[in-house]
């Protein structure tokens, strides 16, 4: 069962492509083709407006919280082909970034596990996908991908970090040896998986099985066992779970958890993982959990799953 | 089925959804804008157009939580005691084999159930007590659920935990009834109470419901009473309460076999049949009714419908007085049964009859699944299959998340309080025992809690150090090192980011408080530069900072030979940064100044070499542009001068100065 306990009213102008919570579901930050980032104080149910940003000349498409241990910092990008950083000093929200490397609209930005540092990837309708990483002092180093995924690059999803070999604590002046991925789903209708190695990002895998543009890639967060997951959707209506078994990370097959009548927009993770929300054209937000088997059960559909949870849709009258 | 967002727009929008680490987000939308695909090919005002004809409101954000249940202030009670019935499960003794284990779980269920009734009664009491009709509503539904809890718990502790055998079953199925069908309460009360209960028009209906519930000493009671009332039908009356009186009932003691039991019901039940068929009470129907029910007539009994409500007292009347030594694995033909002639295709099952149903049937895992879908929160379900668990009754079945049932239901549950304020504690320890899962979803949840003061902040790190969950505690303390930068309270922040071992993090602090020394001319947070012992090694620029207000330490002690030695060896041992060199030796002019020589040939000359070597430094240049360097500097060198000159002196003409 679920519940309405808030209701935001944002003023935007115009319509919202994306809300996101704070680390701590504190805060929440929307952007709108109105061109301005949001960001809201929701705690206890309240909705106190504490910045509205301007800096974007078009509409902004996506909001990424970085992690709390680096302050409150807030990235957007945009049809204007900018990526913003934000953070608040003093009480203030201010810009304290601006990356315009792009020749066309970012449509995607993630930031990397807190642990490799300050690092946000940025994919965009030029293909190319950059790496912008905060190198102190109020300075960004960024690296390129060009031609990431042919005529563009729609989603970016960053791979949990784990440290291969020991867990046994590690003195802090010695950066423990992580190896960076990410995950990126673009218009040459492929999934690919990129490696840093040596300082540079090298293209790992191609995962091919898509029949469209791929429209979002979520890497899922990990829970402790050897296994990688990747969701992705697509124009073509399906939404497909990729698993790499091995820790090399060469051998990722394919599972379809539904073909959809419509285009599936995003898929997202909950944090531990265990369940996969899907955003369709359907006007339907679906919720999916792996059930005993190995297969994905919808559990929209409260006879079919094992919880209590439901889907959320708006009140279609055409729907069942 | 599909939950509809309350005041969502039914026009054709999309949904945009989020995750929040507790709640979710989802607002209104439309995908597939203008300018996302392509290389810009498409116009922005494509979407411009799109929209023009719509109503703007659909600037909203909906703020959506999935288990409400557990910031209802009422049932906090009921979470907070259930934990400590769990812990004491957990920890108890495994070594206690057979009838003491035993026993052991069922007070432990006993005591479970007992939580839900205090909580019933509490809810009951903010029933009645609010003006709020909406309020009231919802405390009466919360109290109808917890009291079909306890119903359904109450049957599997008696079906399961305790395993009732054949002869006590029957008798803890009479109390089962007896304590939940509680609708007739209130007639029963009217009519003892009354003057002359005998005449009370609900007389009859009243002893229809004690014998119904096999309670015969208390009918036996009322029907004195009727016969006392009524000579004529004292010969009736005799006979009817003696078949009463000497109706053989199972026993809890090792009073009687099974089969003795058997004899002597078959025995009473004939001696029954034999009245009835003599016309013994054909002129007063209700006796007679009384007579059939003894001998377990089913129409009799379901003439009485009304009376029993549910179709599991019928269940049980029938078994009481046709097979009162019904054996568990039984009853499920007399459920199905049961229900079927009860209902008698009038009504249809509802999900409590059905989870009724799986018990009787003793299908463990139906009764779970079927409660999973029913109630809103994880919390019985959670408890109970814990419970069952411990008594080694549920099979493994591996699940992909959760080894076994039990473990995924517990993560289900600990997760769901993770999102509230102060249940999230309780979470911890049935984490704790999940020994599959149960660390890293710690691990994942524990970082999302809200460090809103330095108190909980503590708390969480204590639990995260007692786990050795290391990467947990140099997130979370980095992360209030950083508030507490942000808030400008430095003493806080660095002893923070010495806590989590933040070698860059404690470098940057100490340079904010060397750059305030430069602008202040004092030090904050003497006490906890002054006790940084060896966490002063974390960083250089931390270690410069402890060793350079030890100087300043022993200056003010007037130690001045040891402060001088530390002085210089800040700068020949490269401690201290090149930037602040330049306030060094000028910290060393009033030591160079004093009537007493301090510094020795040998370390002026030291000194001598530092500045010039700060001179020499093109880095530098441009600050001797400045007078007041220039100034500074040819003080120095005079003072430096001086002292030499007096010192070659002194180490000349005195020996082993």
């Amino acid at each position: 069962q679920v519940s309405v306990i808030n209701t935001v009213d944002t003023s935007h102008e115009d319509m919202i492509h994306d809300a996101q919570m704070d680390y701590y579901g504190t805060r929440l930050a929307t952007c709108s083709s109105d061109r301005s980032v949001k960001i809201f104080d929701v705690r206890n149910g309240g909705q106190i407006l504490i910045a509205d940003l301007r800096g974007h000349e078009g509409p902004v498409w996506q909001v990424a919280w970085a992690h709390p241990m680096y302050g409150n910092i807030l990235a957007s990008c945009s049809y204007d082909r900018k990526v913003i950083i934000w953070k608040e000093e003093n009480g203030t929200w201010e810009k304290t970034y601006e990356y315009t490397g792009h020749d066309s609209s970012v449509n995607s930005v993630c930031w990397a596990p807190h642990d490799y540092g300050l690092i946000l990837a940025c994919g965009s309708s030029d293909g190319a996908i950059s790496l912008l990483s905060y190198t102190g002092d109020g300075q960004w180093e960024v690296k390129k991908i060009s031609n990431a995924h042919t005529i563009g690059c729609n989603a970016v999803s960053w791979a949990p970090a784990v440290v291969p070999g020991s867990l046994i604590e590690q003195p802090s002046s010695q950066k423990p040896n992580y190896v960076k991925r990410f995950a990126s789903g673009g218009c040459d209708n492929l999934v690919k998986i990129w490696k840093e190695e040596d300082s540079q990002w090298k293209e790992e895998q191609k995962l091919e099985a898509h029949s469209d543009w791929v429209r979002d890639v979520a890497w899922a967060p990990s829970i402790g066992l050897p296994t990688s997951t990747i969701a992705s959707c697509s124009q073509d209506g399906r939404v497909f779970i990729w698993t790499c078994d091995d820790a090399s990370g060469n051998s990722w097959s394919p599972k379809l958890l539904h073909k959809f009548n419509d285009v599936v927009w995003h898929v997202s993770w909950s944090i531990t993982a265990n369940i996969l929300a899907v955003s369709g054209g359907d006007n339907k937000v679906t919720l999916w959990k792996e059930s005993v088997d190995g297969l994905w059960a919808c559990i929209s559909d409260v006879n079919k799953g094992q919880g209590g949870v439901s889907a959320m849709t708006e009140g279609q009258q055409n729907e069942q | 089925p599909p939950q509809v967002v309350p005041g969502a727009d039914p026009s054709a929008r999309q949904l945009c959804f989020a995750w929040g680490p507790a709640e979710v987000l989802v607002c209104e939308t439309r995908f597939g804008r203008a300018g996302r695909a392509g290389a810009g090919a498409r116009v922005l005002t494509g979407s411009v157009a799109d929209s023009a004809g719509e109503a703007p409101g659909s600037s909203r954000v909906f703020v959506v939580r999935r288990d409400q249940d557990i910031y209802i202030q009422t049932l906090r009670k009921l979470f907070n005691e259930s934990h400590g019935i769990f812990m004491g499960l957990q920890r108890s003794e495994e070594e206690l084999a057979g009838k003491s284990r035993k026993a052991q779980l069922v007070q432990v269920s006993k005591n479970y159930r007992s939580v839900i009734r205090a909580c019933m009664e509490d809810m009951h009491q903010a029933a009645v007590s609010t003006r709020d009709p909406a309020l009231q509503g919802q405390y009466s539904t919360q109290v109808s659920i917890l009291s079909a809890m306890e119903l359904i718990w109450n049957l599997c502790e008696i079906l399961f935990v305790e395993a009732a055998a054949a002869g006590p079953l029957l008798l803890r199925l009479l109390d089962w009834v007896r304590l939940h069908v509680c609708d007739v309460d209130s007639m029963v009360r009217e009519v003892l109470s009354s003057e002359n209960p005998s005449k009370h028009k609900l007389f009859w209906n009243v002893v229809d419901v004690f014998v119904l519930q096999g309670r015969m000493d208390e009918a036996r009671h009322l029907l004195s009473k009727e016969a006392t009332a009524n000579p004529t039908s004292m010969n009736m009356y005799k006979i009817l309460d003696d078949l009463m009186k000497k109706m053989p009932m199972p026993s809890l003691g090792n009073t009687q076999t099974l089969t003795e039991l058997e004899l002597k019901w078959q025995h009473w039940h004939e001696e029954c049949q034999r009245f009835l068929q003599d016309g013994t009470f054909a002129s007063n129907p209700h006796m007679e009714s009384i007579c059939k029910i003894l001998l377990g007539d089913e129409d009799a009994i379901l003439e009485k419908k009304e009376l029993m409500t549910t179709w599991y007292h019928f269940l049980v009347t029938r078994l009481l007085y046709s097979n009162p030594t019904v054996k568990p694995m039984e009853l499920r033909f007399y459920a199905q049964s049961s229900m079927d002639l009860f209902l008698g295709g009038e009504s249809s099952p509802e999900p409590l009859d059905m989870i009724l149903m799986a018990a009787f049937e003793f299908e463990m895992h139906q009764v779970i699944k079927e409660c999973s879908i029913v109630l809103s929160n994880w919390w019985f379900v959670a408890h109970l299959t814990d419970l069952l668990d411990h008594c080694k009754l549920l099979q493994s079945h591996n699940l992909y998340f959760g080894s076994n049932m039990r473990e995924f239901l517990l993560l289900e549950y600990a997760s769901g309080l993770f999102s509230h304020h102060s249940l999230w504690q309780l979470g911890v320890d049935y984490f704790d025992h999940c020994p599959e899962y149960g660390r890293v979803y710690l691990e994942l949840h524990i970082e999302r809690i809200p460090l809103n003061t330095e108190q909980k902040a503590l708390k969480v790190l204590r639990i995260c150090e007692q786990r050795q969950m290391h990467e947990q505690v140099r997130s979370i303390c980095k992360i209030m090192a950083m508030k507490a930068l942000r808030n400008n309270r430095l003493g806080s922040a660095l002893s923070w980011s010495i806590r989590a071992k933040d070698a860059a993090f404690a470098t940057l602090i100490s340079d904010r408080f060397l750059k305030d020394y430069c602008e202040r001319g004092c030090f904050s947070d003497l006490d906890l530069i002054d006790n940084l012992g060896p966490s002063m090694l974390l960083s250089d620029r931390l270690t410069f900072l402890g060793k350079y207000r030890e100087f300043h330490r022993l200056y003010g002690e007037k130690r001045f030979p040891e402060a001088a030695r530390l002085l210089l060896t800040l700068m020949t041992a490269h401690i201290a940064p090149c930037s602040f060199w330049m306030t060094l030796l000028t910290d060393a002019l009033p030591l160079l100044e004093q009537k007493e020589i301090i510094f020795s040939a040998e370390q002026t000359y030291e000194l001598m070499r530092c500045l010039e070597d700060l001179t020499a430094g093109n880095v530098d240049k441009q600050k001797f542009q400045e007078d007041d360097e220039t100034t500074k500097v040819e003080m120095l060198r005079l003072a430096l001068a001086r002292n030499l000159a007096r010192v070659i002196v002194k180490e000349g003409t005195v020996e082993g100065s």
